[in-house]
């Protein structure tokens, strides 16, 4: 798998900048102390990183599809399956493994799937439709538990323990890829790409873009509820508040992760190193001593590091001969 | 065999809001032939081939393909049918490969049978002439390349019946021949190919029947021997507006004579060629011409400040202070006069979201800034009024968005952009892209009229036929630099074609192009 993933970094340009980002700070990290790189260390990053890098995952195929579609729904869905698995489910005693993943999936795809009919059907552009989601979401949780409380169900607690890297959560993720991986070797992942970058070309040649767009959105809800998954294991209890912060990191991940928010350029390996660059960010930053202010600190290097990737992007790596 | 009816449009009609498209369009075609749909710019030609393919839907009559209906895109994938359409439709993101097969397979299976690379790869460099690396993004190419990926996506389909709208107008001489070789070989094959085109010439020598719209109603059906450039135009015009005739004009060796205007000394397209010079005279209309990516488009656009050329330097004389003052960006260009048009108006001429009337006036705004800077839109009004007659623009509200307006009167905005800003210099980058016949002449007596007034033209045409009696002086461009500047009689299609073609003065081009009558 690292070999294919190498190859695709040396094959496609958008991946230089957050390739060599990785790099750069998995040098200052070890520079900084070893901690990260025990096994406690790295279960415990995983655990941490994993709701990040799966939200990431579940704007990417949304983004892909064109039209300006950010998904902005994202965070507040995994809250919204977060707080009713707490509440409806273990609070209704229902705690089989296979009936909360169940829950957790179908949710995420449910509600994307309805996301998906109202942008195609009734013509809104996506942004004001998935702005909608969020703000609804983020009610609605409130509603479901008004404040943080109750606790995952017994299983799911060792999860959280953080003590082996080879966790259930490390089990979710790879889920994921695989989802992805198997999705990216049929055509849908090229109907997809087409889509996003013309979509009245695919249309015109005979691309079903509603179907894909359907699909983009409907595997975006699953990873969502997978999101929610280790983002409950995180936490060991629900949490309605937390959305919002999740959207905006996720978003902050996949530019990062050199996807076009345009359509039709990004992947799962971009959002991934995206997402696990963030964490990086965030990790190193929290090596040093910033007191009170380490949350503005860790806010404003994200946005730094942002704009500082864009630029390299712009200006180093994409520039284009005029013809 | 070969005669059986393949598309039939029985009353159809279509309707955008106000604007009535296609009122009441009859159209039959055969197999094995090439039909030709003929019309001014507006009349509702893009509108017929969108409707055929299941793009739009038509408010009324009946539309059957091959014997069946066809509702969307993916229908007509099925029974066999595939358009080109106007507007040259690839995804810059994507690599040339990807651009053939969009399309091609279900959502998730592919429908793959044989070695699609190699086929591509046979088929670009059939077409292109030369060989087209496929991984590379499309977005890096230029437009004549496009139109070839956009061909031949649809070639690679094999299809039944094969639309191509206008496909031939990003093309150059030589390539409109490779074209018509593939259009014969698809007839031989049974195929029904309905070409729209306002190129004349290319009608008389391929199309077996040609069908004339006139303001979305179809006037009735050409045989092969009645197709002649006088049938056309009296069917295609109402007799209240018909054209201007086509006046010749005598080529001006005195323009020729006239103080310099702009000179470019030391140009070279690319690092290894030749370097050249150039001038234009005030009042003068200067052509230049040349097989695809010889040279000429950068020399344009050099000359416009849009890019900056291997060396040399653009003068132009200024205004205010009658000296020759350096050109070397847009805004240099802006300040002495030079006005641009471009043929690519999808990459670098119209924008999409704006209104028809933002779209004609943006170049002005900057001239008639009130107090604060804000814009005095009133005082466009007039201007936007007389550039509308004078083109005869076909729009309807001027708030409407560009892109609501048929392929050749989005074209004509752009002409009536550089005319507003009342420029000295009106440098046309084959401005005549889609553009129809009587327009056309129109155009050619406006830039006339500008150049008797003082105005000079600098004017790059994929047709040479358009620089008879048009042009007092034809620069040819050949290898990356100008090959030859040719004057009075010489104007003339055999010596162009031999300078086109990099031939000595005097040889004689050993085959015949479009006009073979
Ligand atoms: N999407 C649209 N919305 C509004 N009006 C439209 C739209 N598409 C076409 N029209 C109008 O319908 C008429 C016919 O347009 P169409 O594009 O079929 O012309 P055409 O014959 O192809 O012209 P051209 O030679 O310039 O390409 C025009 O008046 C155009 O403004
Ligand atoms: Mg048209």
């Amino acid at each position: 798998m690292s070999a294919t993933a190498f190859r695709q970094v040396t094959q496609d340009r958008s991946l230089y900048v957050p390739a060599g980002l990785f790099l750069v700070l998995l040098c200052a990290v070890a520079f900084r102390g070893q901690g990260l790189f025990t096994n406690n260390g790295l279960a415990g990053a995983i655990l941490v990183a994993t709701p990040l890098i799966l939200t990431a995952l579940a704007i990417t195929p949304i983004v892909m599809a064109g039209r300006g579609a950010v998904d902005l729904s994202v965070g507040p869905l995994m809250g919204f399956v977060n707080v009713t698995l707490i509440t409806w489910l273990v609070g209704n005693g229902i705690t089989h493994p296979v009936a909360i993943i169940a829950w957790a999936v179908g949710l995420g795809a449910a509600f994307q799937l309805v996301q998906a009919l109202v942008i195609i059907y009734v013509r809104v552009a996506p942004i004001i439709v998935t702005l909608s989601g969020f703000l609804v979401l983020s009610g609605v949780n409130l509603m479901v538990m008004s404040r943080p409380g109750g606790v995952a169900p017994d299983w799911m607690l060792s999860w959280g323990a953080g003590t082996s890297v080879f966790s259930p959560v490390l089990l979710l993720l790879l889920g994921a890829f695989a989802i992805w991986g198997v999705l990216r070797g049929t055509m849908f992942y090229r109907n997809l790409r087409m889509t996003g970058a013309d979509e009245r070309m695919a249309y015109t040649s005979g691309v079903q873009v509603d179907v894909v767009r359907i699909i983009a959105h409907m595997v975006g809800g699953v990873f969502a509820g997978l999101a929610a998954l280790s983002y409950t294991a995180l936490i060991s209890s629900g949490d309605p508040t937390q959305g919002s912060t999740y959207t905006l990191q996720a978003v902050t991940a996949l530019v990062l992760g050199g996807a076009s928010l345009s359509g039709g350029r990004g992947g799962a390996l971009g959002s991934t190193l995206g997402a696990i660059n963030m964490f990086l960010i965030s990790y190193l930053l929290s090596t040093f001593n910033f007191g009170t202010v380490s949350g503005f600190v860790t806010q404003m290097a994200f946005g730094l590091i942002l704009v500082g990737s864009l630029l390299v992007n712009v200006f180093v790596i994409s520039r284009r001969t005029v013809a | 065999m070969g005669s059986e009816i393949t598309v039939r449009m029985i009353d159809v009609a279509k309707a955008f809001g106000e604007t009535r498209a296609l009122k009441k369009c009859d159209f039959e075609a055969r197999a094995g032939e090439v039909h030709a749909i003929v019309g001014e710019n507006g009349s509702g030609k893009s509108t017929m081939a969108k409707i055929m393919s299941g793009v739009l839907h038509p408010d009324a009559g009946k539309v059957t393909i091959l014997g069946e209906k066809v509702a969307s895109p993916v229908d007509a994938k099925r029974v066999g049918l595939t358009t080109i359409f106007q507007e040259v439709l690839v995804a810059d993101e994507a690599s040339v490969f990807e651009n053939l097969y969009v399309g091609r397979d279900g959502v998730f299976r592919s429908q793959s049978t044989g070695d699609r690379r190699t086929e591509a790869a046979e088929i670009l460099a059939r077409l292109v002439g030369k060989s087209v690396d496929l991984d590379q993004l499309a977005g890096s190419l230029p437009l004549s390349i496009k139109q070839w990926i956009v061909i031949a996506r649809a070639i690679l389909r094999k299809p039944q019946v094969l639309i191509l709208d206008e496909s031939s107008a990003a093309l150059d001489l030589d390539s409109t021949l490779r074209l018509h070789a593939e259009i014969d070989r698809l007839r031989a094959e049974g195929a029904t190919i309905l070409i729209v085109t306002h190129r004349i010439a290319e009608l008389v020598r391929i199309a077996d029947r040609a069908t004339i719209l006139r303001d979305g109603i179809t006037v009735g059906t050409l045989g092969k021997d009645e197709i002649t450039e006088e049938n056309l135009l009296s069917m295609m015009t109402p007799a209240d507006r018909r054209a201007s005739d086509a006046t010749e004009y005598a080529s001006r060796k005195k323009a020729l004579e006239a103080p310099l205007i702009l000179t470019a000394t030391g140009l070279a397209a690319h690092r290894s060629a030749r370097l050249f010079d150039f001038d234009l005279p005030k009042g003068s209309i200067v052509g230049v011409a040349g097989l695809d990516g010889q040279g000429q488009d950068a020399f344009i656009r050099a000359l416009a400040g849009i890019i900056q050329p291997f060396g040399g330097e653009v003068k132009v004389r200024s205004v205010d202070t009658d000296k020759m003052v350096p050109l070397r960006s847009l805004d240099d260009a802006a300040n002495l006069g030079v006005s641009y048009v471009s043929g690519d108006r999808k990459r670098e001429g119209i924008f999409p979201q704006q209104s028809i009337f933002e779209n004609l006036a943006i170049g002005v705004y900057r001239k008639k800034l009130g107090p604060l800077g804000v814009i005095r839109k009133p005082t466009l009004k007039p201007m936007f009024k007389r550039e509308v007659d004078r083109l005869r623009i076909k729009i309807g509200s001027p708030s409407n968005r560009i892109t609501s307006l048929s392929g050749g009167n989005q074209q004509k905005v752009l002409i009536g952009r550089a005319f507003a800003n009342d420029p000295q210099v009106i440098l046309l980058n084959d401005p005549a892209r889609g553009v129809d016949l009587g327009t056309k002449r129109d155009l050619y007596r406006e830039l006339r009229l500008f150049a008797e007034k003082g105005g000079s033209v600098i004017y790059l045409s994929s047709e040479i036929e358009e620089f008879i009696g048009f042009a007092d002086r034809v620069d040819v461009f050949f290898g990356g630099t100008l090959f030859r500047s040719l004057t009075g009689e010489e104007i003339a299609e055999a010596p162009i074609l031999a300078a086109m073609f990099g031939k000595a003065r005097d040889a004689s081009v050993d085959f015949d192009l479009e006009r073979t009558a």
